[in-house]
């Protein structure tokens, strides 16, 4: 093995702040290199300057034993084969998979008119190269968010890449698809590749990386071979003190129905969905991408349109059609997509915590001072770090913007968390807290929780009761203490095996 | 003593950033500037001018702002305008009552915004289509029911409106327009229906998801767009004694450029109503200068047209610092 890239006392600070206090990061050729930390340790700032989107204050980059000089850009990075393929894709989605491939010649080699039998054949070989059963034809945004992500794979490998950088790869994919993912990782490792992996799913870098680096406040805290490290250890050098255990508190008594579904259908629910939740409980709902865990938080939210069924909370039966009928019968909804769905980023902390109470209250006007109380009650029970309340909410880290979305629900006293993958993309003690609050949530009375993830281990840890989804219908019901994730993953399997 | 002086730096820098303080701050240097240059300039009854001319423009591009403010934009106020003073005109004319006049004009400015609304929101046509129809749609009523030819013969009480002065001093379009700068600050701050607009014009779809009804935040704002192009109707016909069906020809240029002079952002959810009103005024203030300089009046839309490219891309350039 070579040392392909070295990072020597690499430091930045943003507007005084220091982000990277002197850190050293090396990558030999054909390693996978996990880069750990909390939200907020430096890791997007270390990737960006990677990428050449930021620059360092000061401290050195090596490649292949050679000092980098002078100012290091996205060109340089480019020229050099170091390569990003960020957590959101930079893919042209009205484009096809070809042109898609192609964009980069497109730019760079000479001449007006596009050659498109070049297009098809770089396309076909490039795909075939990597076993990729991908229509050359078909237009991205049709694509799923898996074969997105091999797409852009693809098109980095095109620039001949030598390292490339990938920012939390598997947020957005299902079980199998992340192992079709690390096949891939394997054979790129073959290749000589240099692999810079970054995740929140520790028990998934264990299995992928050879080694890990975990940050720490802009500090690496330290490096070690990934077969020898314990997840307990990882988790403590992260955050620097031990993470607590299970949430779950003694036994549930079921003897109340707080929310149920009966007969709803709609264009993705062709069978009708039934299932109930007891009050205090939490019940989690996993599957595979693209079983209908979304659409199915959606349509009990009143998000999209239903064709027939009942949905009853407290006995009440609720009449849907709108997000808005919703919200005033007590129901929240944490959406999968922060950024895009659940908040009003350049709005302040203030007014997106405030923004679900104020739907609910009546009249024309509100009261501003009320108003301040009572999202500062909620941020002081939630730990949200943000010093001010008029901050806008997009300077946030992930986990304290989920804190924010939360928090919104959590002011505005609603009965009923609907959670759509509340913890994607989130360090681990903001998602200890996470836990934390939703279990606070559900002990009071008439109040549950629906946690939709596709993470099932997260299920098994947090709910209380597991539905599994496949294609769109309910096809296990499942007690975690009963059961293991071999399981789970059997059921999320079947059905789609079944129906292919 | 060094960190002292960069903490005063970056309270600076945050002070510059809001562009209601820059433009603030452009605007008073212009009026020195001009003053240094005309003797006129700096006189009562011009200042007093400039108020009185800012008010028709000021007050519709507060409507604008609001509309703005939740992501859409109203092309049609320039066309609004003209159809609710025919409007109002035609009634004036028939029945010579004024307070039945002055809401006639006002209900048809309101009602042809609040057709925008509809437009947008029920037949999802996007909003600088819809108020691209409208501009069309409310200057060919304007036309059909004036027959082409301007109104004359409003009663002295009616001119009032416009030229009337307040204690012999304050125009009377000049309080019209601080109460109806005063009113709309009051609802982008203080009413559900003014933060929902922040919202909605911030994130569509997480207003949707909060429970926000984007119906009725989308109606209000081109309602109150359509009512206030009402008001400076009045106004205007009231200055001018006559009410022009032609009249307000080019008012949406002004009246989107007081807006994003005054730092609004047109992506929606950013922004304040009072940079709008210095926005307005640092537009009189060119025309007023010109004017004063004898720089012939074709050139107004130039320069206008001009401070309006540049006060976005200084804002663009001053995002990214």
């Amino acid at each position: 093995m070579s040392l392909l890239l070295r990072l020597q006392e690499i430091r930045k600070s943003f507007y005084g702040t220091p982000a990277l206090k002197a850190v050293n990061f090396e990558l030999q050729a054909g390693e996978v290199h996990a880069l750990l930390g909390e939200n907020g340790a430096g890791k997007t700032t270390l990737i960006k300057i990677l990428a050449g989107a930021y620059t360092t204050d000061s401290g050195s980059l090596w490649f292949r034993d050679a000092l980098v000089p002078g100012h290091y850009g996205p060109k340089v990075a480019e020229d050099l084969g170091i390569v990003t393929i960020y957590q959101h894709f930079h893919l042209l989605p009205h484009l096809t998979v070809a042109e898609n491939l192609s964009l980069k010649a497109f730019i760079s080699e000479p001449g007006w008119y596009v050659n498109w039998r070049t297009v098809q054949k770089r396309a076909r070989e490039t795909l075939a190269r990597l076993h990729f059963a991908i229509d050359p034809g078909a237009r991205v945004k049709d694509l799923t968010i898996a074969q997105q992500q091999m797409l852009e794979i693809a098109i980095a490998l095109s620039k001949k890449a030598q390292v490339m950088v990938m920012d939390e790869p598997t947020a957005a994919l299902s079980k199998r698809e992340t192992e079709v993912l690390f096949g891939l990782i394997r054979q790129l490792k073959q290749h000589g590749l240099g692999i810079i992996y970054v995740s929140h799913k520790l028990e998934e870098v264990k299995l992928i990386a050879d080694r890990l680096t975990i940050l720490r406040d802009g500090n690496n805290v330290a490096t070690m071979q990934a077969k020898d490290a314990d997840l307990r250890e990882i988790i403590r050098l992260m955050v620097g003190t031990s993470p607590t255990g299970d949430i779950r508190s003694g036994a549930l008594v079921r003897d109340k129905i707080l929310f149920s579904v009966k007969g709803l259908r709609n264009k993705h629910f062709k069978e009708s969905l039934e299932f109930v939740v007891y009050e205090h409980e939490i019940l989690g709902i996993t599957g595979l991408v693209g079983a209908g865990k979304t659409e199915l938080s959606r349509v009990i939210f009143g998000a999209d349109r239903k064709y027939g069924g009942e949905i009853r909370l407290n006995g009440h039966l609720l009449s849907l059609r709108r997000p808005r009928d919703a919200v005033q019968l007590g129901l929240g909804y944490v959406p999968e997509d922060r950024d895009s769905k659940g908040l009003c980023l350049n709005l302040a902390v203030r007014e997106n915590i405030g923004l679900a109470s104020l739907v609910k209250l009546k009249g024309w006007f509100f009261n501003r001072s009320a108003e301040r109380r009572l999202v500062r009650e909620s941020v002081n029970s939630m730990r949200i770090r943000t010093q001010a309340l008029d901050l806008p909410v997009k300077y946030l880290s992930g986990g304290n913007k989920q804190k924010v979305v939360l928090g919104k629900w959590l002011a505005a006293k609603c009965n009923l968390l609907v959670l759509d993958e509340p913890t994607i993309g989130i360090d681990v003690g903001a998602r200890q807290d996470i836990y934390r609050l939703i279990s606070e949530f559900r002990q009071k009375s008439d109040h549950s929780v629906i946690l939709v993830s596709s993470d099932i281990d997260e299920v098994l840890q947090v709910a209380d009761r597991v539905l599994v989804l496949s294609d769109y219908r309910i096809v296990a019901d499942l007690d975690p203490a009963r059961t293991d994730k071999g399981l789970i993953l059997e059921y999320c399997t079947r059905r789609a095996a079944a129906v292919s | 003593m060094e960190t002292a002086k960069a903490d005063r730096l970056t309270q600076l820098r945050a002070v510059l950033a809001n562009q209601a303080v820059s433009m603030l701050l452009i605007l008073i240097l212009m009026w020195f500037l001009l003053s240094l240059l005309s003797p006129y300039f700096f006189t009562v009854s011009n200042l007093s001018e400039i108020t009185l001319q800012t008010a028709v423009i000021g007050i519709i591009a507060a409507g604008q702002t609001l509309v703005i403010l939740s992501g859409g934009i109203d092309l049609s106020v320039g066309s609004v305008f003209a159809c609710s003073g025919i409007a109002g005109g035609l009634v004036f004319q028939t029945t010579g009552n004024l307070w039945f006049t002055l809401a006639i004009t006002l209900i048809t400015g309101a009602a042809l915004g609040s057709l925008n609304g509809v437009f947008i929101s029920w037949l999802r046509v996007p909003p600088f289509i819809a108020t691209l129809g409208m501009l069309g749609m409310a200057r060919g009523l304007a036309l059909i029911l004036s027959r082409g030819i301007p109104i004359f013969g409003l009663s002295k009480e009616y001119l009032w409106i416009g030229q009337g002065k307040v204690f012999d001093f304050v125009p009377v379009p000049t309080l019209i327009l601080l109460a109806v700068f005063a009113l709309v600050f009051f609802i982008a701050r203080y009413t559900r229906f003014g933060r929902f607009t922040y919202a909605v014009g911030s994130n569509t779809e997480a207003a949707k998801l909060s429970g926000i009804s984007l119906r009725s935040v989308i109606l209000g704002t081109y309602a109150l767009s359509g009512l206030f192009c009402g008001v400076g109707a009045v106004i205007e016909a009231a200055r001018l004694a006559t009410i022009q069906p032609a009249g307000g020809n080019g008012y949406e240029l002004l009246a989107i450029g007081a807006v994003v002079i005054g730092g609004t952002s047109l992506f929606g959810g950013e922004g304040n109503v009072i940079a709008t009103l210095i926005g307005a005024l640092i537009e009189t203030t060119i025309r007023n200068g010109l004017n004063l300089l004898g720089v012939n009046a074709f050139w107004q839309y130039v320069v206008n047209g001009a401070v309006i490219i540049a006060a976005v891309a200084v804002d663009q350039w001053r995002r990214r610092l």
